[in-house]
């Protein structure tokens, strides 16, 4: 995946010292990475400490990053890297988090509101998935993750992850596997 | 392709990332194979639940919060405190053994000198009053030492 004009601008721009440009590469991919964040860690608070720790992280090393890669799987691997890092955190650091399921739902959809029933069916499908996804190992949560939430290609996951086509194949054909006994209730009732 | 083969093949199938020289034999098995084709509409109405999950944006104002952490970050310079907040448990762990260690060692210390006597005689049983013979325990001793003499 080669980057943007807008994605090379923005590196150029930052690189001779208008760091203040770095706000609209926040902009651009905000809304991937904190989609992401919020599924790999099911709750608001982790997600966007996480996804804010992402971009910090990405600040601090933007001017090491070689415009040759893609800004965009680098990116992606920062995020992957921090939310695994979220979910080893040590329970000092989760004694002082409460647990706060879906409460974004309406905030987060302020336009083209879907219809209630829509609301809910979508509700309830991604309360079974989180609960699914949750009980998956990081690697098998990682992967099914990037590809059906994230909609990537094998070889962008592969990119990501740093590891084989061959090796994402396995972990997404493990994790479908795996989910489908996890959400076997949930897909017998619908 | 045989059903084994097939099994393996289904995510990619479903992901369209099965290579074109393995579709033709893939989907020719699944329309003869009913156990496979049903392992494919299983993965099917799987990745369609995914397709109706909920997409997440960012909270408004984040980039604006990013900006401000990033700014917070460069003005307080390098800090301790997610350092700590990571090896917390570890600290308050090391800190309870050694004060344990501490207070265990001044305890016993104090208890040689002052006190050992007193706890050895709490192991012998003459502290306790003899039995009334009259009593339930009394009659059960009585008893017990009567069957031991047999």
């Amino acid at each position: 995946m080669s980057n943007s004009s807008e994605d090379l601008s923005i590196i150029d721009r930052f690189k001779n010292s208008d760091e203040a440009v770095f706000e609209k590469l926040i902009l651009k991919y905000q809304d991937r990475i904190y989609n992401l964040c919020r599924h790999m860690l099911g709750n608001a608070h982790d997600a966007e400490d996480a996804a804010q720790d992402t971009f910090v992280k990405a600040y601090r090393n933007l001017t090491k990053f070689k415009p040759e890669s893609s800004l965009y799987t680098w990116l992606y691997r920062i995020a992957v890297n921090t939310c695994l890092d979220y979910k080893k955190r040590p329970l000092f650091a989760s004694l002082f988090r409460k647990s706060d399921e879906g409460d974004e739902l309406i905030r987060e959809h302020s336009s083209s509101w879907p219809s209630p029933e829509r609301l809910y069916e979508s509700k309830q499908i991604g309360l079974a998935l989180h609960g699914g996804i949750r009980k998956l190992s990081p690697k098998l949560r990682t992967v099914i993750i990037l590809k059906e939430i994230e909609g990537l290609s094998y070889e962008g996951i592969a990119d990501i992850l740093e590891v084989s086509i061959g090796t994402v194949k396995s972990r997404i054909a493990r994790a479908r596997d795996d989910l489908k006994v996890l959400l076997k209730d949930f897909t017998e009732q619908k | 392709m045989n059903c084994s083969k097939t099994h393996k093949l289904i995510s990619a199938y479903i992901d369209g990332e099965l290579k074109a020289i393995n579709i033709k034999a893939f989907e020719s098995h699944i329309k003869s194979c009913r156990a496979c084709s049903i392992a494919v509409e299983e993965v099917r109405n799987q990745h369609n639940f995914f397709a109706l999950a909920e997409e997440f944006k960012a909270p408004y104002g984040f980039s604006t919060r990013v900006m401000a952490n990033i700014a917070s970050k460069k003005a307080k310079g390098f800090s301790w405190t997610p350092l700590f907040t990571r090896f917390a448990e570890v600290i308050v762990m090391l800190v309870m053994i050694f004060t344990g260690i501490i207070s265990g060692s001044f305890l016993s210390d104090r208890l040689a000198n002052e006190k050992k006597a007193l706890i050895m005689s709490s192991f012998y049983l003459d502290i306790f009053d003899p039995t009334p013979p009259d009593s339930l325990g009394g009659v059960y001793l009585a008893m017990a030492e009567v069957k031991n003499e047999k």
